[in-house]
């Protein structure tokens, strides 16, 4: 077969043998229980019948060409990509050129600096069921390290009406044992000796009244 | 799932394709069948869309639907769509001279048009329910406003509803309609569907995009598979792009947020940075503005069963190309008299993929 350089290293089937296990207890706590009957109900008058099904799963990710990106998380490194033909930067990784004139030239791997500009953001006042708990919340979608591309993270560290369009920010990691190799592991914070430039705005204020509520609601939650 | 059908209609034998593609399902489905039949092979085919939705909490839902959006990158950092349409809404609203109450107009005008459309979630669940807020209500640009935060500049009402619902369209060679639908049938005369990048912060510096687009389009403010697939149709209904607000009669676009119908505007030539505000201001996209837009209710009216929904907006568009509008709306305050070209868009993913159709009167 011809060796086209583009191409990442594909492991034959016996090649990769995961030797770091973490943490290792959760196979044994997940139960994987398949599809269990759960109950029925019975609505006599409109012969209406229905049946309650769950279904329980472990999922996994394989990381593959992008494993150095998850390894480093873990180590609390930013790793993106950039073109060696045109020099377009990635971040989250390409591992092959974007731009067509490249000919999927293969990315190379290049540490990023831990700083970034947010590009946009949105104050949330609502989300999916594992993030309730967490709101009022910004999510900012963040240009790293010069990249030619954004990603979306949590800001944390200011009140939600404070955070600004263009404002500096930069990475904080989670404490090394809580971190898992997913975009969780670390946020976004204004960078450091950052001020709003403007104090409280009519609109800063509009976004403040909105999350009142919010904030309420969110202690009435277990 | 498709045989399923064949199933229980008795159609076993016949071919059948699945197609699913987010949001823009029934809008892919819909262009699939527009090339079995341009391509000669088939002369009527049925397309059908779908979804249950109801059976989950929307939260759960929400994070469920998210999964189609990047896992890796997106979802885990604790996004649902109504977050990343929010934060591409923000700056949009920014740039383009835009408020919270431009948007709230969108949201307003599809729930008050679904007030005429019995088949409407809205009509169901809160026009005509007395223990809905909005009972027998017409909404205002206050109670938009009013209404919870989702996602900052997005409300509850700026937000369209998971729903379940089905929808149905026979998409047929112009000599079968004629032989059985002679008086019945509408045109479809372009088609177009584009697809864009799965991450909305992939869409600011897209060397393709950059090519055909100019240097940073769409952002992550724009629909580029919306102008992309938009342009196809027109081209190929022989539209050109500065007059299709003229052109165009009526219109039934994905409004699952009010900002994207409003994005929408903009992508489909309708107006531009300068004009986008006055235009919505004007309402032009309201029953007498210049392109009616989202008449049947859309998909804040209708809410959206994500399978269905691209199919149901062809068919509320076809209403009016064909007349039928006034017997399936309760009066004719939702018909768009004398229209004669209608655009039907379905949008999915964060503008990952998107088709747009001209219909026209035979």
């Amino acid at each position: 077969m011809v060796k086209d350089k583009r191409m990442h290293k594909i492991p034959e089937h016996n090649d990769v043998k995961f030797d770091e296990y973490y943490p290792n207890k959760f196979r044994g706590d997940v139960k994987e229980t398949g599809i269990g009957f759960m109950g029925y109900e019975w609505d006599s008058s409109m012969e209406q019948f229905k049946v309650f099904l769950h279904y329980d799963q472990l999922y996994y990710w394989k990381y593959a060409e992008v494993s150095k990106l998850g390894k480093g998380f873990i180590d609390g490194e930013f790793w993106g990509t950039q073109c060696p033909k045109c020099g377009d930067k990635f971040f989250p990784p390409r591992v092959n050129c974007w731009n067509l004139n490249c000919d999927l030239a293969k990315s190379d791997w290049i540490r990023l600096s831990e700083k970034g500009t947010v590009h946009t953001f949105t104050v949330a006042g609502w989300s999916g069921k594992s993030s309730l708990k967490r709101l009022p919340f910004v999510l900012a979608y963040v240009i790293v390290d010069g990249c030619n591309t954004a990603i979306a993270n949590e800001l944390r560290g200011l009140d939600p009406w404070d955070a600004e369009f263009g404002m500096p920010v930069k990475v904080v990691w989670k404490p090394k044992d809580q971190r898992q190799g997913t975009v969780t592991d670390w946020h976004f914070e204004p960078a450091d000796g950052w001020k709003p430039s403007v104090g409280m705005t009519p609109e800063k204020e509009r976004i403040k009244e909105l999350c009142q509520p919010v904030i309420e609601w969110v202690k009435t939650m277990k | 799932m498709d045989w399923i059908i064949h199933d229980h209609l008795g159609l076993v034998g016949l071919p059948h394709v699945r197609i699913e593609n987010g949001g823009n399902t029934g809008g892919s489905a819909l262009y699939g069948a527009f090339m079995a039949v341009r391509s000669g092979l088939f002369d009527c085919v049925g397309v059908y869309g779908w979804e249950t939705m109801d059976n989950v909490t929307q939260s759960q839902g929400s994070e469920f639907i998210a999964l189609a959006s990047d896992t890796r990158y997106e979802a885990l950092a604790g996004g649902i769509y109504p977050i990343y349409y929010a934060a591409m809404a923000y700056k949009f609203m920014k740039e383009n001279g835009l408020t919270e109450e431009d948007f709230a107009l969108a949201a307003i005008k599809n729930r008050n048009y679904a007030a005429d459309n019995e088949k409407t979630q809205w009509y169901r669940s809160d026009y005509t329910n007395p223990e809905s807020p909005y009972y027998k209500k017409t909404l205002a640009v206050e109670d938009v406003m009013e209404s919870r935060l989702i996602s900052y500049p997005l409300k509850r009402l700026d937000c369209c509803l998971m729903s379940r619902g089905g929808a149905f369209a026979l998409v047929t060679s112009e000599e079968w309609a004629k032989k059985h639908a002679p008086h019945n049938y509408v045109i479809i005369d372009g088609a177009g569907l584009s697809s864009c990048t799965i991450r909305a912060g992939d869409r600011i510096d897209f060397p393709g995009w950059n090519e055909q687009y100019g240097k940073g389009y769409p952002d992550m403010t724009e629909f580029a598979a919306c102008r992309k697939s938009g342009e196809m149709a027109y081209d190929m209904a022989g539209i050109e792009y500065k007059d299709a607000a003229k052109e165009v009669d009526v219109a039934e676009l994905h409004d699952a947020f009010s900002s994207s119908e409003i994005q929408i505007y903009k992508a489909l030539h309708w107006c531009n940075t300068e004009n986008v505000k006055d235009f919505v201001r004007e309402k032009q996209t309201f029953i007498d503005g210049e392109v009616p837009c989202n008449v049947g209710g859309g998909l804040m009216g209708y809410g959206h069963p994500v399978g269905a929904t691209g199919i149901m907006s062809a068919l509320e568009c076809m209403m009016h190309l064909n007349d039928t509008a006034p017997k399936k709306h309760l009066s004719s305050k939702t018909y768009v008299k004398d229209a004669n070209t209608g655009l039907v868009n379905s949008h999915a993913g964060t503008g990952t993929s998107i088709s747009n159709f001209i219909l026209r009167r035979p």
